[in-house]
Parts: C-alpha cells; structure tokens; sequence
C-alpha cells in the first residue's frame, strides 16, 4: 500500500497539468486565507474621529471609493483598475472567498444528500430504489440552469438562494453513482460474509460499503465544483445572484456588460473591467478541473 | 537433408523506453522456421517470447524499438528494411497471426463476417460475395456450425472457443506460409484447448504452412512442436528438437521447467518448481539471466554472458555448465530407476 | 428497438409531469397576488382596487389547494392554453412557439460544427499522441473547458463586435426586420436563414449569419473543448486495445485502422456524454441569447424567470425538458445503434 501509494503520488507529481492545477489552487487558496492583508476591508473615503479609513461591517460589500460610476483604468493604486467607484482588485480578491464558499458549501451539501438518497436507493433496492430513480430521472429532465434559475427567482434571488438551489438540483449526479457502486460493491464476497454473519444493514453501509465507494464520488464532487462555480457565477450575471457590489466575480461581469462597448473611439477601452473578474473565474475554475482530472486518473481510471 | 528456411530471425534486439528504464525485452534472439514445421517458443511470462512475435510482424507499441543490426529474413527479404506499405501487404497475407484472448482480440463492433472478409478482400482479388462465400467456407472449415448464420454474428454471441476458431479462420483466409501463434489456448478451457490445437494441426497439414506457437505450456509444446526455443529474460537458453530437448536437455532452466510438469510415470509428492522469480527486467543479473535461480551458477556464471553452445548436431545450449547438466540428469534418472 | 422507442415516448408525459409537478410546487412559495399574472395581463390589474383583485384571485381558483390548480393548469395545457405571459405580453404558448425557430436554428448551427469537428481534431490529437498538433489542440481544450460561456460571450463581443465591428448582437439588422416581417417575405420554415434563402434574399441571409456568428462561437466553443477531450482520451484508450492489433496484423492500412476499426468503437463512451452536452447546449442558450440580445427560448425564459412570471417559466420548462428527454432518447438509441452488445429494452 505505502509503496502504492508513493507510486501513485509520484504519478501524479510528474503530470505537468496536475502540477499546474495544484499550484492555481494553492494560489487560490492564498488569496482567499489573505484577503484581508491583500485588500483590507476599509474605506478610506469615510474617516472615522481619529482620521482612520471606516472599517467595513461586511467586508463581501464592495466600498465605494469614488463618486465617478466609469470604468478607471488600471493606476498604482488600483492595479486591476476601478469600475463604478469599486477597486476591481478588491472585488476579484475577496471575490475567491465567494467562489470557495458557494463551491465548497454546495458540492458539500448536494454531495451529502447524494449520498443518502443513493445509499438507500442502492441498498434496500425493490421499489424504495425504483421511487427514487425515478425522482432521479425527473429531477435530472430538468436543466440544471434553468432549474437553478427559477427557484432562485422563487426564493427571492441572492447568493444564499442560488446555493440553496444548486443544493436542490443538485444531488442526482452522487446518487446515481452511489447506487450504482453500492449494487456492485453488495455482490462482493465480503459483504456478502458479513450479512452472513448477521450483521445489521446500516453497519454494513457504513462500515464495508461507503469506504468502498467514497474515492469515486470524491473524485466527482472535484470535477463537480468548477462547473457549480461557473452556474453560480451564470445566475449573477444573469442577475439573480449576488447584487451589484458584491464582491463576487459573476455580479462583476454583470455590471461590467454596460460597458464592454468601449467608449468612442476606443474599442477595448475598458477591457479591465472583463479581463481581471474573467481570468480569475476561468483559472479558479481550470485549477479544479485539473485537480479533478488528476484525482480520477489517479483513483478510478475507469470514472469518466 | 539441407532445407532452405522460411524465416530467419538474426541477433533481433527490441528495447521499449519506458519512464523507469529501458527494457530489454528482446535481447539478441536466432532462430530459422522452416516451411511445414511447428516451432514451439516456450518460456515464463516476460521471457520475451511475445515481443519477439510482435517485432516479426513490426506491431510493437510506440516506445518499442528493433535495435540496429536485428534482421528478420522472410523468403530471402529481410523484413525490417520494408517500407510500412509492403510490410503490410505481408501482414495477414504471408505472416498471419492469432492472439491469447478471442474476446478481447476480435472487434466487438463488427461482425465475425465482416472482420473476416476485410481480411480477403485487402488481399485478394475479390467480389464482396465471393469474399462472403470465402468467409464461409473458411469458418465450416474452422468447425463452426451453421457458418451462413454465424456469419452475421458479433464476437460477443460466439462462446470462447468458437471466437478462437473465428479467429483462425481470419487469420487463415488468405492462405499465409507463416502462421505465428501466440498463446491460442491459454484463455481456454482444457478440453476446448485441445480442440483448438487439433484443428491447427489438421489445417496445418492441409495448408503446408508453418508455425510459430508460443506458449509458457510446456505440455501444448510437448504435442504440438517440431522444434523447440526455450526463451528466458530476452534470450534463447536452449533450442533442439521437441523428442531431443524433452529427453536430453542440457540447460538448468529447460530443466526446471520440464520438472515443474506432472509425470505419470513415477509418484510425486508435489511438482516442482524452479526456486526465486523471473527476474525483473529493468534489472537483469550481469552474465547469465538464469544465474539467481540456477542450482550449477558459480562466479563465472555472475560475470559472463556464456555462448549457445552446440551441443549436439542442431542443438544448442546457452550453458557454461551442459555437461554437468547431462551428469546430472543421468544421476537422477539412475536414482529414479533404482 | 422500436418497441423500446415507443415505451420511452410513452414515459415522456409521466416524466413531464413529475417535472411540471415540481416546479409548480416550488411556485407555490408565491403567493396568490403574484400567481394571479399568470391569468390577468397586470397592466389592467395595477388598476384594480383591493377588493377587485381578491375577487380576481377567487375567481382563478388562486386560495383553492396546490393540487386543484396544478390540474386545472394541466386540463389548460392539455387544451393548448399555457396561460399568459407578462414579460412576453401575450399567451406563452404564442411566445413559445415563435420563439422556438430562432433557438433552434442557433443549436443547429452550433452543434453540427461541434460534432464534426469536435471528433476529428479528437481523433488527430490520439493519433498523433504527444506530437505539436496533440499538444496544440490539448492547451485550446483545457482552456475551452474552463472558460465560462457569459465570459468567452463577452470576449467575442468585445473583440468582433466593439474593436472589429463584423459581428454585431440582435437577431437582425432593422432593414433586415422591415422586409422580414412584411408579407412578401414567405416564412416557409420560420428559421430565419433558411427563410431568406429560400425567398432568394441573400442579403438577408448575410446579415442574419452575421448575427449569427458570435453566438455559435460563444456556445460551441466549452463544447469543441469538451467533446475532442473526450474523444482523444477515448481514442487513445481504444488504440491500445487488441482487435486494433488484430487489425493490423491482418494488413489493415493505418488509416482504417484509425477511422474505421478504433474511431467506431471510441465513439461509445462519446455518445454516452453526449447527454452532458445536450443539457448543457441548451442551458447555453440561455447565457448566449441574453449576452447577444437575441429572440429565442433562452431570453424568454430568462426574463420570465427573473421577473417572476410564473407561467411563462413552466411553459419554458416544459419546452427544454421535452428537448432534453428526447434528446437523451436519442442518445441512447444511437449508443444502441454503435454498440452491438447493447440490447435496448
């Protein structure tokens, strides 16, 4: 095993794309750990008594730094430049933060609920399997964008309502796999010894069948969490996420649409205002694709 | 009697570059086929004998390489030095050759008809219905029942042996002088094996061809063989006549695998099996290969590479030590006869 | 096969209408005020006084249970009657069926280049493993595989439409509009570019491609990356495999090697992701069609959505998740039809 183990690590050092994944994420991991430090939740435009920058009550709240609503481009002190008064480089950084939380907290949460729907699905099989696959199947004819979308909208829109949603229609993907691993792994000789034995059903779940299949469904909820993150970030742009201001990089690109017309003369004037909130997204996503990609080749070559 | 061989295979040397190392997996192999025989390839798994198979049809994989100054002579042309295009037309059509797993060897996408007659028509001059009325023939011949059915079949409707006598009747098709074998009965249950090599046998006779059969099974050598090469870490430790090599070995190694064979003759308590591994490849011993699991190695054996020695007229041994084998042997046999 | 065709249509109503079902729960979180658009064009009901709009919301049924009105609508989408939509100012299923041509037309020309050209460059990367062109097309999928679609659809506007000027959003020119709609433009199959051809407008024709352009780039790109990542790593699984040997040993020249032999069966595992792309196609839609302020069944349902009107949303729903269910019976069908040992039923 430890020599497996070591193999398998070395493999996965030598992968140029591996590497690269797990340093984006690394990277990303950083920025979110210091956002403070790299942008401090402050506005300098409201001194307080002693002539200190405000402290910010949320610091996911973009502050305000200046009256002019136009696009800035990029100065010293704004590197990434501004838009609508908001340091772009403030938004794109604490903006990690929202991309980690909304991707953390939904595949965590669909992931549990996949697991336990398909778990008992896969285990007591006879019509309490039949029930929930056919849920399954209906809840899987929806799109997942659209089905994100309208009960977002129904539950009044905000980041809170889009991760609730992506919880909802989200779990079908785990449970199916769950199942289908759990009517394989039941055929094995070493469950069938344990019932055997007489050991009780949700024992045997937990101890000899989970473990049997968490490596396969891990590896899922990794590939899983970079499209999660772009969905979250679609429903922002489309309006229904997180507000304007907010420091997460969808509701940026949604106000940034005003103005990707340039201004006259200058096609690409304001090509900052795309580019910093864009390439973020894109790498946050890349790093976890890589590492999902990794992890399965890794784990389960057969998993595609 | 002088017969002119069919295939010649000199000093052939094939490396695969992998990222642990270069493997020798082939390293300096000879040995003639002459037309109408059966030469037997025996020898352990990662003996090299399947890569030499491979290297003489030119189908390694990419990072396998024939090393400079290989030859592999078929009819008088040396085979490496064709281009990919006249190699191909050899393929199939003069040199054809069957594989361990039917199952895994025969496309599950296509029909056994269809694959059958792909190989017709690429190289014969044929309608599409005389290449079916080929095929048909072919797989009657092949001992499959209802062939006009069968035809039309996908190789998972075929049961194993039936999909191993598809696969001959593919590789048949065109009539080639060289058949070359590579462990046809090993996924195969025992009684089906025997069929098999029985039907090689008869079309064999029937075709004149000639065929390599490599097996680790020394028994399907023992019945199916002319000649013998006993291959051991990428090289040939003995070669002779199957009745010769079988009675009159003179290398450990022929030796140990001969014994790990179940004798009727006398009674044995368990059969017997050569001590230690095969060695791993990456990692050969210096001198002989046998050496960490030969009973008469000393310090020489650990330093030199020892030269196949002829033994006896067409029998070589790649031994420092073939006649203290020989001594051996007849002590054994008097022990046993006493 | 066609018995297992006819049970799987035959499931698509069930299916609908678990799914109707639970959307139309999840709408229950409104309450009755907001329902009641679905009935009455709000316009005329901004006026009503209080008393007037209770009056309206008995009349609809709107207090009366969840059950007793998701029958009624159902009894109302048996008749063809979708209820009315706010956003779109008229019945949804008048919205719907105008705006599916455009939808379909954008998928159409989006897909059959992704299919095409998808498993081809898929194909050149396996075969030439590790060589420039391998390298080359892999960097442009996992860089296509990670670009969101609102992003990369932002990119294309910016670059083709404000730096270049080729390739402007809309549906089409104003010019175009005036002729389209006066009665001498025949609409034959109601998709614009096949419309303009066949009443001989190649100008039409020009300018509803320009149109066209940016959204099919925007929507096929993640899914170029996508479908040629899967087909090389399925290639290359298959090349390894014996009957590709078996292949070769018989003579087979290297090209059918590839194309017939290995690309028939790296196929499979390609059409079994297939479904992935229907479903994500049609979300694509969506993002494209609002990024490039186009008419179709994306922007419909988007507005709908986020102006809350409700029956516009089911409505929409019940139009994508027809799509995808067909679809996915496609698929399944065409994995049938690649995979011998498949037996459908």
């Amino acid at each position: 095993m430890n020599t497996e183990l070591k193999r398998t690590l070395r493999k996965l050092f030598k992968n140029p794309s591996a590497i690269l994944g797990f340093s984006l994420l690394t990277f990303f991991i950083i920025v979110a750990i210091f956002a403070p430090l790299i942008s401090p939740p402050i506005n300098p435009m409201f001194p307080d008594e002693n002539g200190n920058p405000m402290k910010l009550d949320n610091p996911y709240i973009m502050p305000i730094l200046s009256w002019s609503s136009d696009p800035v481009p990029p100065s010293k002190d704004h590197p990434f430049g501004m838009i609508a008064g908001r340091d772009i480089l403030y938004g794109v950084v604490w903006g990690t933060r929202t991309a980690f939380k909304i991707g953390l907290i939904v595949v965590t949460a669909s992931t549990f609920f996949g697991i336990i729907i398909g778990s008992i699905a896969g285990y007591f099989g006879g019509w309490v399997d039949e029930v929930l696959m056919r849920i399954t199947d209906v809840f899987l004819s929806i799109p997942f964008l659209l089905a994100a979308m309208v009960l977002t909208t129904i539950l009044g829109s905000g980041l809170d309502k889009v991760m609730i949603a992506m919880i909802i229609f989200g779990w079908m993907a785990t449970a199916r796999l769950i199942r289908a691993n759990i009517l394989q792994v039941k055929e094995e000789q070493f469950v069938l010894a344990a019932k055997a034995l007489g050991i009780k059903n949700y024992i045997i779940i937990l101890r000899h069948i989970l473990p049997n299949t968490i490596f396969p469904v891990l590896v899922q909820a990794t590939m899983r969490l970079g499209s999660l993150v772009i969905t979250a970030a679609a429903l922002s742009f489309l309006g229904l996420g997180a507000p304007i201001g907010y420091a997460d990089w969808g509701s940026m690109l949604n106000y940034t649409r005003n103005y990707i017309l340039g201004a006259s003369g200058q096609a690409l004037a304001y090509w900052y205002t795309v580019f910093y909130p864009g390439i973020a997204m894109v790498l946050f996503v890349l790093a976890w694709n890589l590492v999902g990609d990794a992890l399965r080749d890794v784990f389960d070559p057969k998993l595609k | 009697m002088e017969k002119k061989p069919l295939l010649e295979v000199k000093n052939l040397k094939t490396y695969f570059y992998t990222e642990d190392g270069i493997v020798k997996a082939v390293d300096g192999v000879d040995f003639e086929v002459y037309p109408g025989e059966t030469l037997g390839i025996v020898g352990e798994s990662g003996s090299g004998k399947s890569v030499t198979s491979l290297s003489i049809m030119r189908l390694l994989d990419p990072n396998g390489e024939i090393i400079e100054g290989s030859q592999i002579i078929f009819e008088g042309k040396n085979l490496l030095e064709l281009s990919d295009d006249e190699m191909r037309k050899i393929r199939g059509n003069d040199i054809a050759m069957i594989f361990q797993e039917p199952m895994v060897a025969l496309n599950p996408v296509f029909t056994i008809g269809e694959q059958i007659m792909e190989a017709i028509l690429l190289h014969q001059d044929v309608s599409k219905t005389e290449a079916r009325k080929m095929a048909i023939e072919m797989l009657q011949k092949v001992g499959i029942p209802e062939p006009e059915k069968r035809i039309d079949e996908y190789p998972h409707e075929l049961s194993g042996g039936m999909r191993q006598r598809a696969m001959i009747a593919m590789a048949l098709s065109c009539r080639p002088k060289l058949l070359i074998a590579d462990e046809p009965t090993t996924a195969l249950d025992v009684t089906i094996q025997a069929q098999i090599l029985e039907l090689m046998k008869e079309l064999q006779k029937e075709y004149g061809m000639a065929i390599i059969l490599i097996t680790h099974d020394v028994g399907v050598i023992a019945e199916n063989a002319d000649r013998v090469v006993v291959m051991y870490g990428g090289m040939v430790m003995e070669t002779a006549n199957v009745r010769e090599l079988f009675k009159e070995m003179r290398h450990p190694y022929t030796w140990g695998l001969l014994n790990s064979l179940p004798r009727l003759d006398i009674e044995q308590e368990r059969l017997y099996n050569i001590p230690g591994i095969v060695p791993d490849p990456l990692h050969f011993p210096p001198g002989c290969r046998f050496n960490t699991r030969c009973e008469f190695a000393d310090e020489k054996c650990r330093k030199e590479i020892p030269p196949l020695y002829e033994v006896n007229k067409e029998h070589f041994s790649r031994c420092f030590y073939y006649q203290k084998v020989e001594e051996a042997q007849k002590l054994k046999k008097a022990g046993e006869s006493a | 096969m066609t018995a297992y065709i006819i049970r799987r249509l035959l499931l698509l109503p069930l299916i609908l209408f678990g799914v109707t079902l639970i959307i139309f729960s999840f709408t229950q979180i409104l309450g009755p005020e907001k329902l009641l658009s679905a009935y009455v064009n709000p316009n005329v009901f901004d006026k009503l006084s209080n008393e007037e709009l209770d009056k309206l919301i008995e009349k609809y049924g709107l207090n009366e249970p969840m059950w007793t009105r998701y029958f009624k609508w159902l009894g109302g989408v048996l008749r063809g009657d979708l209820g009315w939509s706010v956003t779109a100012k008229q019945p949804v299923a008048q919205a719907i069926k105008e705006r599916i041509p455009y939808t379909i037309e954008l998928a159409l020309y989006a897909i059959i280049p992704v299919i095409g050209v998808g498993i081809w460059l898929g194909v050149a990367a396996a075969v030439n493993r590790d060589k420039f062109l391998d390298h080359f097309i892999r960097i442009f999928a996992i860089i296509g595989w990670s670009l969101p679609d609102f992003v990369f659809g932002l990119i294309v506007l910016m670059i083709f439409y404000s730096a270049l000027g080729w390739f402007p959003p809309g549906t089409m020119s104003a010019w175009a509009e005036e002729i389209v709609k006066s009665p001498e433009f025949k609409r034959f199959t109601h998709i614009l570019s096949i419309d303009a051809l066949l009443n001989g407008r190649l100008d039409i024709f020009w300018d509803a491609l320009r149109h066209l352009i940016g959204p099919i780039l925007t929507i096929s790109w993640l899914w170029w990356a996508y479908l040629l990542r899967i087909t090389r790593s399925s290639m290359l699984e298959v090349l390894g495999k014996e009957y590709v040997r078996t292949a070769r040993a018989k003579g087979v020249p290297e090209k059918d090697v590839i194309h017939k032999h290995a690309r028939k069966n790296a196929m499979i595992p390609v059409v079994t992701v297939a479904g992935a792309m229907v479903i994500g196609l049609l979300a694509g839609t969506v993002i494209v069609e609002v990024i490039f302020n186009r008419i179709g069944m994306g922007r419909f349902t988007a507005q709908a959505a986020t102006q809350l009107d409700y029956a516009a949303v089911l409505g929409s729903v019940l139009f994508y998740s027809t799509v995808l269910i067909i679809g996915n019976l496609i698929i399944d069908i065409l994995y049938a039809a690649l995979d011998p040992r498949i037996r459908l039923g």
